[in-house]
């Protein structure tokens, strides 16, 4: 028999005790540490490599989506069983994309049906990928736009709240992205980055530049063909003729 | 009721709209050799039967609403026709009749002769007129329909209005629900005596805010009970991590409020102040009186990561239209997040129950 190793990632204490009082049932299943917050989770699935995680959505500090997107983001996926109390478009979402989930509180019938689920997972790569986290919690924000943005660097987590973030370069398969005076590194694509902000408020005036939109100053003519951005803080960004007729058209629906 | 008979006012203007037609019918008989005492003795109140007379259109108008098929058009067609018909020769017939009488006057003696003569184009003026008071009729109709339209639109309006407020009262928190039955799902195993405490809690809670829902007003001991509840059973929930400071000042416990106005201030705390902190705070609930005013605090810390709230989120925003709403300018609401801690307040005046 193999043994899977799991861990409980959950806020609230008893939500935790509830699923080890149900693994109890199961001596092929070995809790390897329970954390209450999105950066114990990160530590411990790296400290741990599970199998398995239980993972809670409505956390401090880091959501389970964003965890799960920081764990993808270093190549360690997991088995996935969600668990949370009340989001129907959550649910929604995991219906989608054939996600396990649990629906607090739950039956053991339902919690031994979800963990046997998971124990194939984890046995057979499965046919089709899991989804991307980045995926499964856009659809969970039904069309919301992003809030904020998780970035990991080695043991250091970076969460950066959009109002904070002056702007945002191409470089490659990274995104380089401007916070209050620093520079940070993201893997993801500066297409798949703008396509879950807000696009009143980040305005791609460049091919290689997304703009938040509250920095801008003024645009200055330079030459006949070209064209800058002047930030708050003096910055220059150069802006496109397709940019600049973008954020004309913001200006004309203002 | 007819409308120009529900009103004086409306009464006179539809009787002076008359005097001008009369004007121009006693004119016609002048130019018709009339002298002017035949012709405005004649027309003065020949128009004043005729405006009587016509008054029964309306409800005719009424009973026979404007047809949108082109063959009710028809049938109100023929019977518009008929009618005018009818009334243009009943008026010609008055006109005669009055003629004869007024033969009686020294100095129109000759009035009959000349009505005999008059009597087609008489008739043929009382059926324009007959039929011109139709079509008066008709617009009086639509305006008074397009006028109740838009009351009712207004009512409805209001009526959504108080069915929202009523299902923001009634509404109990999914999450929060959920959330404490899974604790109460842990408990049952390792502290059925948590466990019973938890059900009695909850039974407690969600009896007295479906209590609460059915009032308009309810005096704050009422709203801290359920705020105490509430409390305790977030307290099994998030254990150490939240912690309660309240300070009640005993003299502000009668004082009426919009109902359920403190409850939301209260779930806020806890979801975006202690839920959101992995090591949790104090939330601090506080009651004054101060000179005739009840000062109502709600404090819980923040997470400095957090950016600060771009204006009031829908709660809060509801919280102060009720409270404005019921106090008017004698009320003041304030929410601001000062050094990692987020402060709602509320002042309004002290009134109690009589």
């Amino acid at each position: 028999m193999t043994i899977l190793k799991a861990l409980i990632i959950d806020d609230e204490d008893l939500a935790r005790l509830v699923v080890r009082q149900h693994l109890e049932a199961h001596p092929d299943v070995a809790v390897a540490a329970e954390c209450a917050n999105g950066f114990e989770a990160l530590k411990a699935v790296a400290q741990h490599q599970p199998d398995l995680i239980f993972l809670d959505i409505q956390m401090p500090k880091l959501d389970g989506f964003e965890v799960l997107e920081l764990l993808e983001s270093e190549g360690k996926r997991p088995a996935v069983i969600f668990v949370t109390a009340y989001d129907q478009h959550a649910l929604r979402a995991f219906e989608a994309h054939a996600v396990d989930y649990l629906l607090k509180p739950f039956s053991r019938e339902r919690f031994d049906a979800a963990l046997a689920k998971a124990r194939l997972l984890v046995a057979a790569q499965p046919a089709v990928p899991p989804p991307p986290a980045a995926e499964l919690a856009a659809a969970a924000r039904q069309g919301r736009p992003l809030e904020r943005v998780v970035v990991k660097d080695g043991p250091k987590v970076t969460v950066i709240h959009l109002d904070r973030l002056d702007w945002v370069q191409a470089q490659d398969d990274y995104v380089l992205l401007r916070t209050e005076g620093k520079n940070i590194l993201k893997q993801q694509t500066l297409a798949s980055l703008e396509a879950q902000l807000d696009p009143a408020r980040f305005i791609r005036i460049h091919r290689s530049y997304l703009l938040n939109l509250d920095r801008l100053v003024r645009v200055e003519q330079d030459t006949k063909e070209h064209r800058d951005a002047v930030l708050r803080d003096g910055t220059r960004l150069p802006v496109s003729r397709a940019g600049y007729q973008r954020l004309r058209e913001l200006w004309e629906d203002a | 009721m007819h409308p120009f008979l529900a009103s004086r006012g409306r009464l006179g203007t539809y009787l002076l709209g008359w005097v001008p037609i009369a004007l121009l019918l006693a004119g016609i008989a002048r130019s018709q050799g009339w002298s002017w005492l035949e012709a405005v003795s004649l027309a003065l109140p020949l128009c004043l039967l005729a405006a009587i007379l016509f008054l029964g259109t309306w409800f005719l108008c009424r009973a026979l609403p404007l047809g949108r098929t082109a063959e009710g058009l028809g049938t109100q067609g023929a019977v518009w026709s008929t009618a005018a018909l009818l009334m243009g020769g009943l008026w010609a017939g008055l006109a005669w009749l009055l003629a004869r009488l007024l033969a009686w006057v020294p100095g129109l003696g000759g009035l009959p002769q000349r009505v005999h003569v008059a009597l087609p184009v008489l008739t043929g003026l009382g059926i324009l007129l007959y039929l011109a008071s139709v079509a008066l009729s008709y617009l009086m109709l639509a305006q008074a329909r397009a006028l109740e339209a838009e009351r009712k639109g207004a009512e409805l309006q209001l009526l959504a209005q108080e069915s929202e407020l009523k299902a923001l009262r009634a509404q109990l928190n999914p999450h929060f629900l959920f959330n404490s039955l899974n604790s109460l799902s842990a408990l049952t195993a390792v502290d059925p005596a948590r466990a019973r405490e938890m059900c009695v809690l909850l039974s407690e809670f969600l009896r007295r805010s479906l209590g609460l829902g059915e009032r308009r007003l309810v005096a704050l001991r009422e709203e801290l009970d359920l705020a105490r509840a509430y409390l305790a059973i977030e307290q099994i929930r998030f254990g150490a991590r939240l912690r309660l400071d309240l300070s009640l000042d005993p003299a502000t416990e009668g004082a009426l409020l919009p109902t359920l106005l403190l409850q939301p201030l209260v779930e806020n705390a806890i979801k975006h102040g202690i839920a959101a902190l992995a090591e949790g705070g104090t939330l601090r609930l506080a009651t004054e009186l101060v000179e005739g005013h009840v000062i109502l605090r709600v404090e819980n810390p923040t997470d400095p990561d957090a950016p600060a709230p771009q204006g009031l989120g829908l709660g809060l925003r509801q919280v102060r239209q009720r409270l404005l709403g019921r106090f008017g300018s004698r009320a003041r609401f304030e929410a601001a997040t000062q050094d990692g801690v987020h402060r709602v307040t509320l002042v309004f005046p002290l009134e109690t129950e009589p």
